[in-house]
């Protein structure tokens, strides 16, 4: 059994990480599936997601002393993608409902409606970082329009406040998105 | 296309970096962005950031990230025109936090490992619910009744979904999210169920409401009588008229059971002298929306019937009746205060 590794991934790899996770692979993938199968109750998903565990593994190659170390990292791993596959899921639901609320005179393309898709996606993993009332001062600026003072009214506090809400959450988002590559795993 | 996502999510995670960015230069481009999109922003700033910009490649290479952030924003501003797009963020969020809660509750019920129950596997709960494999849903707002296969009749509030697994010795639902009100059939072979995340009801001929939040069940019982088993294994009987909460471990003792509990089900809150803050908490489950109450108006007490599908209509009710004013800043944004 081997992974079937995106083609364009394939040349940048060394050949000893790629027999390391063939290894890995022929050990560990059925577990991993069951335990994905069981989790997510589809089998095309528990498919799909033990797969991304073990490319992550090509990308970030790790050594493991024991078949237990192997399975404890491929678990939280798994795990780890099941709720971020809920989320797309959750993002997913929502965004078609706010669509269905506002029925359209043109349909959007399938790749507009992807892209919208992955910008949510991106922008709530953004803000699920923040309070509440940042997160909402935030989208209250920068999504619907609403100055500093109209802000600082609705969330009861001080403009000044609102300022520092909005360099705080950049601050946050800039963060992320310079050590993305860290954070990604 | 699904592998081209791939592609594009591995290529991010294994490329080299960036220019070196540092912590102060984001921090300091942070509070930029923030001043510049002030209303009240000068000249004079403007020229300061460009001048703090062309000081140091740090500075530049930082603000590059906030652009790249900042576009994912204007993108989706632009998008609002079609959508709502803030509420859409907004009841992601919600639904997470409460997916959160339901996880703390079930991982205590592995503590317990009442096979009974509808997990037998940890995570099966979300995992139907994100999946859809869901017999009877609703969105939020919506308010539906089915006729089950033995003739039980079940109404679902905002946003409830449940599965039924009825067999040849058992009627049994699933309480997955949200509420249920219950009317069950004769049946004198099979006992009628619901299975809950905290622990199993057992209708002994009955009219009930079903309602989970978070890590708690709340019970009304209107006609007949159920038997609340708790994950725990605390059991208690509740008759007609009374009512109840429950946890995996605990059953509170029964109260008078307040008839308003089922008027949903005719679409209708009914406020029998309840606190302005627990009817905006309540009317906030049938809408994607945020309703911003002044504390100083938090508790006043509120009589009346408001429409559950018609929110503009209960916020007009309600400015009528007690000294509140109701603005609409946005429509997904709501804002309660007293009346100057």
């Amino acid at each position: 059994m081997t992974p079937a590794y995106p083609s364009t991934l394939g040349e940048s790899i060394p050949i000893t990480v790629r027999q390391q996770v063939q290894e890995l692979y022929a050990h560990h993938h059925g577990w991993l599936f069951s335990l994905l199968r069981r989790r997510l109750d589809c089998a095309a998903d528990a498919a799909d997601l033990a797969q991304d565990a073990f490319m992550r593994l090509l990308v970030r190659p790790r050594e493991f002393d024991s078949d237990s170390g192997a399975r404890a990292y491929l678990g939280a791993v798994a795990k780890g993608l099941c709720i971020d596959l809920w989320r797309r899921r959750d993002i997913e639901r929502a965004w078609l409902e706010a669509l269905a609320a506002h029925p359209q005179a043109v349909e959007p393309s399938l790749e507009h409606r992807a892209m919208i898709l992955e910008t949510l996606w991106q922008v709530d993993s953004l803000l699920r970082k923040l309070p509440a009332n940042v997160a909402d001062a935030f989208i209250l600026s920068r999504i619907s329009g609403l100055t500093y003072g109209e802000i600082a009214i609705e969330l009861k506090v001080s403009e000044r406040m609102v300022k520092k809400y909005m360099a705080r959450a950049m601050f946050q988002f800039v963060l992320m998105e310079a050590g993305l590559e860290a954070a990604a795993l | 296309m699904r592998l081209r996502l791939y592609d594009e999510r591995y290529r991010q995670m294994s490329s080299t970096k960036q220019a070196a960015c540092d912590h102060a230069s984001l921090q300091q481009a942070a509070q930029w962005y923030a001043q510049l999109h002030a209303e009240d922003v000068t000249e004079q700033e403007r020229s300061d950031w460009q001048r703090w910009l062309q000081q140091h490649p740090r500075h530049l290479a930082a603000w590059q990230h906030i652009e790249t952030v900042a576009s994912r924003f204007d993108c989706l501003r632009a998008e609002s025109e079609h959508a709502d797009v803030a509420g859409t963020l907004r009841s992601v969020r919600q639904r997470q936090i409460s997916r959160r809660d339901t996880l703390k509750g079930l991982a205590l019920l592995g503590c317990f490992g009442v096979s009974s129950l509808i997990v037998g596997r940890e995570m099966a709960l979300p995992a139907q619910i994100a999946a859809r494999t869901v017999d009877y849903r609703t969105a939020r707002g919506e308010v539906r009744d089915f006729q089950l296969p033995d003739g039980s009749h079940v109404w679902l509030n905002t946003a409830s979904s449940i599965n039924s697994a009825y067999t040849h010795t058992l009627r049994q639902l699933q309480l997955l999210a949200g509420e249920i009100l219950i009317d069950t059939a004769p049946d004198s072979l099979r006992p009628f169920e619901v299975a809950t995340g905290q622990g199993v009801l057992r209708a002994l001929g009955t009219r009930f409401t079903v309602r989970e939040n978070q890590e708690q069940i709340f019970i009304a019982v209107f006609d007949g009588a159920v038997e609340v088993r708790a994950a725990s294994g605390d059991s208690r009987i509740i008759n007609a008229g009374q009512q109840t909460t429950f946890n995996a471990r605990h059953i509170q003792s029964p109260e008078p059971a307040d008839p308003a509990r089922e008027a949903w089900s005719q679409g209708l809150l009914l406020a029998n002298d309840i606190s302005l803050s627990v009817l905006v908490s309540e009317l906030e489950r049938y809408r994607h929306c945020h309703i911003s109450l002044a504390p100083e108006v938090a508790d006043l007490r509120v009589m009346g019937a408001y429409p559950l599908d018609d929110l503009d209509l209960a916020l007009d009710m309600l400015a009528a009746t007690v000294p509140v004013s109701v603005r609409h800043t946005l429509p997904w944004w709501i804002s309660i205060d007293p009346r100057p």
